[in-house]
This record gives structure tokens, sequence and C-alpha cells, in this order.
């Protein structure tokens, strides 16, 4: 204005006509957007395929889901079918023993044996000796120790091989490692729904209407979560006795306050914003609000968390099946099968290795593949904890 | 302040008798009888114990009992299988001295290892160094403490000899923390990568910070600023994971005391629940409860000590 002031005859002595507008008739040069627009999930997906970590943890997870689903039906034997003649047996997969790899080969320790005895076809059937260790000489006879391929000792075919080896019982760990491996991922996942499912509503709830409402539910999650996890898991599990389900909702009842928590913050971060209020005064009802256009905001931390959560109801389980408070028998799960192994550690090593293996492995990718997730949600995030 | 911490320290004592409520009811509706442990009783014992014990009456004279007997006489009841006739509390102080030990060994021998690796990954962000801490972390962090207990006491303690494989109660000295060291080593793997993460991503950020480029502007060499600047500054919201951690260790030390054979609180409580040993039971679920909420009470204590800004309820 002031250039106007100080100029102003100059720019009055200007005739109208000489206003013109630049672009009235002409053809506009803006073009439209040659690409596609990426949405939100796109978005999300484009930043997640980066993450290089998260890809091969998610691949992992796909793999052993596959197995978890498929491996029980891949081998011969059932989960609960018991040979008490062929306990403990060793670990023999014949295509990998064929490669002298010396694993998979079901090589077993025996000891203090008679070395003129090993080639008599009787005691030892042909090709069964795989290595002979420590030759001694004890009261004139020659002593040794050997590995021998126990299946071929007892006089076994390749066919009637245990993959992996049998457990106390005389049962397949193949099948149980993988039917195992399913009824830990079904427990980690169905608890998860169930806390989100709970969570979700409860949050929304208490996070939309605000106020008197949300300050007694606010108290009542306080009060739930200041009780100690281990205590009201094991408690729990005391009153509904070790089942699946119980096991299940023990890892709720205490859980799902995070999840209500998390999404009651999103909502009072959301709820106040022009387009919901705009959106009221429309008269779009209270659910149509909370559901349709204040809860999509949330779905990227919900994911994330419930992802997260996955290896901490995998660890529960396991945990109360150390405590004793585990799946009845004979059903596995991945936490009976470690408490057994650990058992017999120092016997049998393989019956603890391959369920170790596969809860490490499970532990290990969900946590990168959350981690994974949550940068692709919330770039902000990347690298705090 | 002060009526903040009162205020904290009610509530605490309000879970806790929520708690032991819980606790009573759900172990006394429990089925199996105490009268099963001896076999045949002669109804004179049976009247002896019932007159003793009041279990012939309704279950709310038997809380009313059970608590008149803790808050006036410090009495939380008999053991009835694990070991017969004697009193709860006299167990229990047995065995937390060794679970105490246990996880706060672990923990404080964690923190120089896991605070190095955190430090050593800030300051040499983006290299191989920080790649193989992220690393460790991530698995350290993932592993379940007791498949590393089992592989621990397999590789080092088995194949190896150089530990013993399990607990040894009655050596003293040397041996007994010789005996030790696997399980302290086992449940260590979790603080220190907890931390290390914590510290790097804390320390990373800091060493970003103007303040950080006016100490070298004004002359301090690398390490001088990194030491007495960075580090310091990130070193304040280190408390707030510490804490809370011990009462993590101690839930992964109930599994790690029963692969080691450790006589703490851990292999009690599961010795307890399976002999179902109600008595017991009620007051290990009190014991690990109290644990759990004080750390939680000193966290948030510590909050407002250590960050004024979120401190809440105190004078305007």
């Amino acid at each position: 204005m002031v250039l106007y002031e100080n100029n102003k005859e100059k720019y009055d002595s200007i005739p109208k006509e000489k206003f013109v507008q630049v672009q009235k008739d002409q053809e506009i040069h803006d073009v439209d957007f040659k690409t596609k627009p990426i949405g939100f999930f796109m978005d999300v997906w484009l930043r997640f395929v980066k993450n290089k970590a998260s890809v091969i943890a998610a691949v992992i997870i796909f793999i052993l889901s596959i197995f978890a689903i498929a491996g029980p039906s891949m081998s011969d034997y059932r989960y609960d079918e018991q040979h008490p003649e062929l306990v403990n047996m060793p670990p023999k997969i014949p295509a990998i023993a064929k490669m002298n790899l010396g694993i998979f080969d079901g090589a077993y320790l025996l000891e203090n044996r008679q070395y003129d005895n090993l080639s008599d076809p009787e005691k030892y059937p042909e090709g069964c000796v795989l290595e002979i260790l420590n030759p001694r000489l004890v009261n004139g006879q020659r002593i040794v120790d050997v590995y021998v391929d126990y299946y071929k000792y007892m006089g076994l075919e390749d066919e009637d091989c245990y993959w992996l080896g049998s457990d106390y019982l005389g049962r397949d760990i193949w099948t149980r490692l993988w039917r195992g491996t399913r009824v830990s991922l079904l427990i980690a996942v169905i608890s998860v729904c169930c806390n989100v499912f709970i969570g979700v509503i409860y949050g929304s709830i208490s996070g939309y209407y605000g106020g008197k409402v949300d300050m007694v539910m606010m108290r009542i999650t306080e009060i739930i979560s200041a009780f100690p996890r281990i205590v009201v898991v094991t408690l729990f599990i005391m009153v509904a006795g070790t089942g699946m389900f119980s096991i299940i909702m023990s890892l709720v009842i205490k859980d799902w306050v995070d999840t209500a928590r998390m999404v009651r913050a999103q909502f009072y971060r959301f709820k106040g914003r022009e387009y919901v209020l705009a959106a009221r005064t429309l008269g779009v009802p209270d659910m149509l609000l909370i559901f349709r256009h204040i809860l999509p905001n949330s779905i990227g931390p919900i994911i994330t968390s419930s992802m997260i959560a996955i290896p901490s109801a995998i660890f529960s389980e396991s945990f109360l099946a150390y405590i004793g408070l585990g799946l009845q028998a004979p059903e596995p799960s991945l936490g009976v099968m470690l408490s057994r192994g650990q058992k017999v550690l120092l016997y049998f090593p393989s019956q603890l290795v391959f369920p170790a293996i596969v809860i490490s492995l499970l532990m290990i990718s969900f946590n990168l593949f959350g981690n994974g997730l949550r940068d692709a949600f919330d770039p902000t995030l990347r690298g705090a904890e | 302040m002060f009526r903040y911490i009162v205020n904290r320290i009610l509530a605490l004592v309000l879970t806790l008798f929520i708690i032991v409520s819980i606790a009573f009811m759900v172990v006394r509706l429990m089925p199996g009888s105490v009268y099963e442990m001896g076999g045949d009783l002669s109804q004179q014992v049976i009247d002896a114990l019932n007159a003793k014990y009041h279990f012939d009456e309704p279950i709310i004279k038997q809380y009313y009992y059970f608590l008149e007997n803790i808050f006036l006489h410090w009495d939380w009841g008999t053991s009835a299988k694990m070991r017969p006739g004697v009193p709860v509390f006299d167990i229990l102080r047995d065995r937390i001295p060794i679970s105490l030990q246990l996880n706060l060994v672990s923990l404080f021998a964690a923190l120089p290892v896991g605070m190095a690796a955190g430090i050593l990954a800030a300051i040499r962000k983006n290299t191989v160094v920080d790649y193989f801490v992220s690393l460790m972390v991530v698995l350290f962090i993932s592993i379940p403490s007791f498949v590393f207990a089992a592989a621990l006491q397999y590789f080092l303690g088995f194949k190896l000899g150089w530990f013993p494989i399990i607990y040894n109660v009655s050596a003293a000295g040397v041996a007994r923390w010789h005996s030790m060291f696997l399980p302290i080593l086992a449940l260590s793997f979790d603080p220190i990568a907890r931390v290390a993460r914590y510290l790097r991503a804390e320390l990373a950020e800091t060493m970003n910070s103007e303040f950080m480029l006016l100490a070298k502007t004004k002359g301090l060499t690398y390490a001088q600023s990194t030491i007495r600047h960075g580090l310091r500054n990130s070193m304040l919201p280190m408390m707030n994971i510490i804490v809370p951690m011990f009462a993590n260790v101690l839930g992964g030390s109930l599994v790690v005391e029963t692969i080691f054979a450790v006589p703490g609180m851990g292999g009690l409580m599961v010795d307890s629940i399976n002999a179902s040993d109600h008595m017991l039971t009620v007051a290990i679920l009190m014991f690990y409860s109290m644990i759990s909420l004080i750390t939680v009470l000193i966290v948030d204590i510590s909050y407002g000590i250590v960050d004024p800004r979120v401190r809440i309820g105190g004078k305007k």
C-alpha cells in the first residue's frame, strides 16, 4: 500500500483500459498428474518394502505359518501316536544323512562296546556303524565308543525315520513341533485379536465421549493395569484350568488395557479436528463418527502394537508351560515341548533344540516385522523404541 | 509432591488388598482338600486341625481370620505340602534373598555392558559397529531368556564344563558365585539389549543437538563433548527404563531359576502351584505383586524427581 500511496499520481494516471487480465482467453498450461495418486496403504507398503530386514522377517513368518498348517500332515506319524519301543530316537532325515554332513544321520553314541563285536551283523546290522572313537584296552578286551545310526541298529527302514527324532513316549517330534507351532501361533493371534477387539471398542467409547464416562472407564483400566501380569495370569489359569481357551483368556484379561489406552489417546487427538465438527454439523450419528471418521486414523498404531504383542503372547504361553500351567497332554505347544526338552537337555539335546529354534525365529521375525510396520506407518518414529 | 506420594501409596495398599482377597478366594475355591496329605486322619486330628485353622467354617469367616492373622500377627499361614508345618513367611524369608541377589546382580552386571554397547553404537552410528550392536539387540530382546539359559547350560556347563550345570546350594564364597554365573548371564542378555537400544537412540539424538555443536565450537575435543555434554544429558531418561526392567527380569528369573535349580522364589512358585500348597501360593503371589507395584511406584515418583515437568498433583 505504501508503494501506491507514495506514487498515487503515477498510478492514477494510467487509464483503466490498460488493465487486462493476463490469462483471460488463454490456454492453461498446467497438466493433470500423470501418475496415480498413492493411497495410505500403498504409501505404507512402499515404505515397508524398503526395509529389507522386515521383509525377510515377513517371509520367515509366512514360511513358518505354512509349516504350522501343513507340517503335521507331512509326516506319517500323528502327534499323539506313542511308540514305547522307539523312545528318545535321534533325528534322521535319509536324504541329508546320505550327504555325510554329520547332522540328521540318526547318530547315537554307544559307549564301552567290544571292538570285536562290531563286525558281527547279528549285533550291528550292515552299515549302521558311523564312527569309532576312543579305542582302549580294558582287561585285555578291545573296548571302543561307537557312533551308530540308531535306526539301522534297531533294524528299521529309512521310511520309518523320525525326521527330528522322537520324545520320551516315542512321539514324532516333527509332527509335534509343527502342531505345537500352530497351537502357539493360534493362542497368540486369537488373544491379540481379542485384545484389539475389546481395546478398540472400550478405548473408542472412552475417548469419544470423554468427561465423566472417560474418567470412570480410565479408573477401571488403571485398576486392572495395577495387577502384575504374572499374578493375574497364574490366578486365572488356576481358576479356569489349563486349556487353550483359558490360556487365551488369561492373556486377554490384562493386555487389552494397553490397546484401549492407545485408542483413547488417538481419539483425543482427532475428535476435535474440523472435519469431525463438519461431519457432526451434517448430522452424522455418534457411532458413524466413531467408527467411520475417527477410528480409521488409529489403524496404523493398532496394527503395529498388535504385531508387537504377538511375540510377547508366545513368550507368555511358553512361560506358563514352564511353570507347569501349560496345555494338557497330549496337545503340544512350543512351550510344552521346550519345558519337556529342558528335562532331558543333557542326554537328548535335539528335543530342546528344534522347538528353541522355532520359537526364537518366531520371536525375532515378529519383532522385526513389527518394527518395520511401525516405521512404515509412522516414519517419524523411526529408530525410536 | 508429598500428597501425590501419599495418594499413590494408599492406592498401592488398596491394590494389594484386592489382590490378596482375590488370591485367597481363588486358592480356597480350588479343588483338593487340605486333609489329603496325611492319608487317613482320625476324626480327632481333623477336629484339632479345624480348631486351629478354621477349615470347617464358612469361607468369609476363614477370610476374616486370614486377614486378622496377617495384620495382627504378620502370620501368613502354614505350608501344607511343601514343608508341612513351617510358617509360610519363614519359607519366603529363606528364599527371597537369593532371588533378589540373582536379579539385582544380573541387572547391575548388565548396565555397564549395555551402556558401553549403546554408546559405541551411537558414536559410530551407521557403521559396522552400529549394525552389529543393532543385530545383537534384536537377538537378545527376541530370544526368550530360557532358551539362552538352556544353551548356556548345555554348551558352557555340560560340553565345556567351565561352570556347574546347576546352582550349588552348599558351596560358599567363590564356588557359589561360580555356580551362579550361568543364571546371571542368562538373565542379563535382555537388560543389556534394552539399555543398549535405549541409550543408542537417546545419545544419537543428543549428539545432533545444538549445544553439542556449541561445545565443539568452544574448542572441546570430541571425547570431552561426548562425555561431559552428550552422555550426561542422555543418562537422565535412563532411569525410566532401568527400574521397570527389574520387574521384567523377575518374571524371566522364574523360569531361569527352575532351569538352574536355584532355590529362589521362582522355583518355589512353580513347586507350590504344582503341589497345590495354597497358603504358600497366596504368599508368593503377594510377593510378586508387591515387587511389581513398588517398582511402578518408584518409576512414577522418579519421573517427577528426574524431570520436574511431569510432576503431578503438586502445588501450583
